[in-house]
């Protein structure tokens, strides 16, 4: 999915294209670009988000430009792919969202035509065809390029001299925003409703002609009335799709993810060409294998750490990558895995440089195609999650857990049968997150209970242990309730002290070796008069006995348990913070991946 | 006609177990949800602008259709709280409604063609149908092309032209609900306040799931349509006949036979020696083990089945897990749904997440509750609440 923006009128168009962009980044923002026309045709595009962009690039003088922010999943968001992509002369520009169809043909036929391309992407073939039917008038240029290009698109082209967008649609969302002496172009409504309320949607084949001035627009080679909308709701309403916040959305969305994530991989090798790595083949030595990362995806770190170990008996050591780079003496064995949703973070990028420095051999797991880790890693794997807007990772988080167990799990050569029940557990992850999901109400009751408390306590042991802290800082990152995840048996060494009737303690169990010990725990949280909810399998009579409010999550095994446990802390964070009024998707202090030391 | 509201609210309670988890309007049929067909039939005749007035089950609504755009359709929702009616429903969407809208209702299944003819009338008009039973719906008096009353579910029928709940209204509307719930009420006050209301006839399809095993029929009747398309990997020796439709991502193993309409989705992993026949949808994410035959069934996502099954005219939920040698074999008979008892030709109804072991024997007609668990070598039968243990 891409975002696309044009403006033309009286004001400069930078600051407006880059404004709408950003209210577009949810359709991806890996790379992005804009094109302003004053005495010819500038462009500025480059890999990054709307953001940095905008403030490294230089002001482009004009009243007339075209904007694009892009979300790769096949081929690199780099400089030349970004858009907008212009012809050989670079008069015309053209931003473009959608799929040529046919476009190696017409690449073929315009290289033949003496045309040169630049990029690997299938829109340059868009402002070359233009430029070869132009002669002096861009709509009727347009309209002959369009004719011979099979697909679905949603474009905006600019040409040096010409006082008109044209704007064209089929299959991809575009509209028009109607303003004063000034009129916009954009992907849909968001983009624009800054600026205006007044909006025109196109109908598929639709071609439209924008100026200053006015709109017109073409339809089967004729002109037709256009049809004024005024849009009553707001933008934030918009690409929440129903949902109140993109944290709900995205949390809702996880079993999707998942399954996303799983299909590449397990029917294939054979289908996919998207390979995982053996990891039993990457380790090399006796050595443990290092796991570097950091906040949330440390986390999901130390859970890797559990399943690797326990499915491949490999050692596993998970390092913060923040302090990696300031041990003295780098002792970390032959290989390692970097961890990293936004593949940006700074910290692990430094990290990753020293051990690569040292000989290490790195796998990256990220979900930004072509992100900065990825230039330096010498295997990648990508986390299907799609673009997260929320800053509390969620399903980023999840589809982590997801590539750690597949990678674990499809490097497992023991024993057939104990592998074929591992991949049925995990095929049922998806129905299993649902069906949490769609039992929600008791977690809002909860959280209701939380809300109204300053300090809490998440205790977890084994391979839920990690799951507490990751439950505590969802708390903390969104509801800014103190919160502290705890490994189950260490609350005795210090922190028993501050446990009372105001600290309740969220207790995290599953049905493994832990859970004895986890009863005793809770028993002892009980004595000091600390209200205990507790996270326990379906169907777990014992726990009521000790708790004094039970979640119930469907019951998986307790190797998978931190995905479903994960997920119902997710729900109890994000309707604790919804209780206290919070701004979720935007918590104060935070950005979405920390580009800094 | 620019607008549509699609109501889609309502949970459908007399097709559990499929519907705990999902409203009505989310069922799959042939590897989609009823829901889409409506949209898809919108798009296709011009209407891009699509209100959705959701209730029961909203986010499952939100997690498919999104914004709309993969439909290539704008889609606002607006929330009823309380569940009370298709006119409280409908009243729900006041503040976005246009000057004239379409209003459906989201549980039916249709086509393009149901409603070519009805986009291009006017307002206050209602689509209706002529049908075999009609006492199960609501029964239009027409005269000259005027309808003059409806009589909702009447004993007997004076015709068999029912109203499809697919309506023409203009803002007008909004002025007759006043405290009605169902929007049959609001027709017949518009028709005694002396308001014409048009009838306009369709003979496109027009189909409603009411029972569980209905999600069959629905299922063969549009999987002869689906798009034939091949994404995933088939391996040698494999026989395809008739008209297949293979997602992305999914092999189909060696010697394996499919004999269309099929549709299965993405990700799953059939055979080796597996027989899928008509007509059989089988959704994302499936495992089908060696030597297991399936026949005109709905298989949900993430659901595996072990080796040497034989299962027929059955629907078997989400995220199930079957063991080797279960037998769901097709037969008549005896179904009871809310006391009343219906005589069907039926293989098991398996609802979401069950776990099933090897060796059970569903005999025809079990409806089987969601996320049960069958023990290995058992017999199941008649109707099984949510969460059963059969041991």
């Amino acid at each position: 999915m891409c975002g696309i923006v044009g403006y033309i009128g009286y004001r400069q168009a930078q600051p407006i294209l880059f404004n709408s962009l950003l209210r577009l980044e949810y359709r991806g923002y890996d790379s992005c670009g804009i094109a302003v026309s004053a005495d010819g045709v500038t462009v500025y595009k480059d890999a990054g988000k709307v953001g940095e962009l905008e403030k490294k690039a230089p002001r482009l003088k004009g009243a007339a430009g075209i904007g694009h922010t892009r979300w790769a999943t096949h081929g690199e968001p780099n400089q030349v792919n970004a858009h907008p992509h212009c012809d050989c002369s670079g008069r015309v520009a053209v931003v473009h969202n959608g799929i040529i169809g046919n476009y190696r043909l017409l690449k073929k036929q315009l290289i033949a035509e003496g045309h040169r391309f630049i990029s690997e992407t299938d829109s340059e073939v868009i402002p070359h065809l233009i430029e070869k039917y132009y002669q002096g008038d861009l709509e009727e240029a347009v309209a002959a390029a369009l004719k011979d290009v099979e697909g679905c698109y949603a474009i905006i082209a600019l040409a040096d001299g010409d006082p008109n967008l044209v704007v064209a649609k089929k299959g991809n969302p575009l509209i028009i925003g109607i303003g004063d002496r000034e009129n916009f172009v954009a992907s849909d409504v968001t983009a624009v409703l800054d600026d205006t309320n007044r909006v025109v949607y196109l109908e598929d084949g639709d071609l439209g002609v924008v100026s200053a001035a006015g709109i017109k627009i073409m339809r089967d080679g004729r002109e037709v009335a256009w049809e004024e909308k005024k849009i009553l709701w707001s933008v934030e309403d918009a690409h929440r799709a129903g949902y109140e916040h993109f944290m709900l959305k995205e949390i809702h969305e996880q079993p999707r993810v998942i399954r996303d994530t799983l299909i590449g991989w397990l029917s294939s090798g054979e289908s996919s060409g998207e390979s995982l790595v053996d990891l039993t083949k990457m380790q090399g030595d006796a050595r443990p294998l290092t796991i570097l990362a950091c906040g949330t995806s440390y986390h999901a770190a130390l859970v890797g750490r559990y399943i690797i170990e326990d499915v491949l008996g490999i050692p596993v050591r998970v390092e913060l990558a923040s302090e990696v780079n300031y041990y003295e003496r780098l002792l970390v064995g032959a290989a390692a895995i970097a961890l990293t949703q936004s593949g940006e973070t700074a910290d692990t990028l430094r990290a990753m440089k020293r051990l690569k420095a040292a000989g290490c051999l790195l796998l990256a797991i990220t979900n930004v195609v072509d992100s900065s880790v990825t230039r330096i890693a010498d295997n990648i794997v990508y986390t299907r999650a799609g673009p997260e807007i929320g800053v509390a990772a969620t399903k980023s988080f999840i589809v982590q857990l997801i590539v750690l167990y597949s990678l674990a799990i499809l490097s497992y050569k023991v024993d057939a049968g104990r592998l074929t029940d591992l991949v049925m557990e995990l095929r049922r992850l998806p129905e299993k997150l649902q069906r949490l999901l769609s039992g929600k109400d008791r977690i809002k009751e909860y959280a209701g209970y939380l809300s109204g408390y300053e300090n809490v306590f998440f205790i977890g042991r084994g391979i839920n242990f990690p799951v507490a802290l990751e439950g505590a800082l969802k708390l903390k990152e969104i509801s800014y309730i103190h919160a502290e995840g705890y490994a189950a048996g260490e609350l005795k060494h210090g922190s028993f002290a501050l446990l009372g009737e105001n600290t309740p303690v969220v207790a995290i169990l599953a049905r493994d070796n832990t859970y004895g010990a986890m009863l005793s725990n809770i028993k002892e949280v009980k004595a000091r008069k600390a209200p205990v909810i507790a996270l326990a399998e379906e169907g777990d009579d014992t726990v009521s006995e000790f708790a004094d409010m039970v979640i119930s999550v469907p019951e998986v095994d307790a190797l998978f348990s931190p995905v479903v446990n994960v997920v119902a802390l997710q729900l109890l964070a994000y309707y604790t913070a919804l209780e206290r009024g919070c701004s979720i998707d935007t918590p104060r202090n935070l950005a979405k991946s920390v580009t800094v030391e | 006609m620019k607008q549509a509201i699609i109501l889609a609210a309502g949970e459908g309670w007399r097709l559990r177990p499929f519907t705990v988890s999902r409203p009505k309007v989310m069922l799959p049929v042939a590897g989609k949800p009823i829901l889409q067909y409506m949209v898809e039939a919108l798009a296709q005749n011009g209407i891009r602008n699509i209100v959705m007035v959701v209730g029961y089950k909203q986010e499952q609504i939100f997690d498919y259709m999104g914004s709309g755009e993969q439909l290539g359709v704008d889609i606002t929702y607006v929330a009823q709280k309380k569940r009370l009616g298709t006119a409280h429903a409908l009243a729900q969407a006041r503040e976005v409604a246009q000057d004239e809208f379409l209003v459906l209702s989201g549980d039916k299944l249709i086509d393009a063609t149901t409603i070519t003819r009805f986009v291009t009338v006017k307002p206050e008009s209602v689509l209706v149908k002529r049908v075999e039973s009609p006492e199960r719906f609501g029964v239009a008096t027409i005269e000259d092309g005027v309808v003059k009353g409806i009589a909702e579910q009447p004993k007997e029928a004076g015709s068999n032209t029912v109203i499809t709940r697919i309506y023409a209204f203009s803002r007008e509307v909004f002025d007759y609900i006043e405290t009605e719930l169902a929007i049959s009420g609001v027709l017949n006050k518009m028709i005694a306040r002396g308001k014409p209301l048009h009838a306009c006839e369709t003979d496109g399809p027009w189909l409603e799931a009411v029972y569980p095993w209905d999600v069959l029929s629905l299922n063969s009747v549009v999987i002869p349509k689906a798009r034939a398309e091949m994404g995933g990997v088939v391996e040698k020796g494999v026989s395809l006949k008739g008209q297949v439709s293979v997602g992305r991502d999914t092999v189909i193993r060696a010697n394996s036979s499919v004999v269309g309409p099929v549709v299965i989705g993405d990700g799953c992993d059939i055979g080796p020696n597996a027989c899928i026949l008509p007509a059989t949808s089988i959704g994302d994410n499936v495992i089908i083990s060696p030597f297991s035959e399936i026949r005109n069934s709905v298989i949900g996502n993430d659901v595996a089945i072990g080796t040497g099954c034989a299962i027929q005219d059955s629907v078997v939920g989400n995220g199930c897990a079957i063991g080797g040698h279960f037998t769901a074999l097709s037969g008549e008979a005896e179904v009871k749904v809310n006391d009343v008892y219906h005589s069907v030709k039926l293989g098991a109804m398996l609802g979401e997440g069950c776990s099933i072991g090897s060796g059970v024997v569903a005999q025809p007609g079990v409806i089987l509750g969601n996320y049960s668990e069958v023990q290995a070598l058992k017999l199941i039968r008649g109707r099984l609440p949510d969460k059963s243990l059969v041991f």
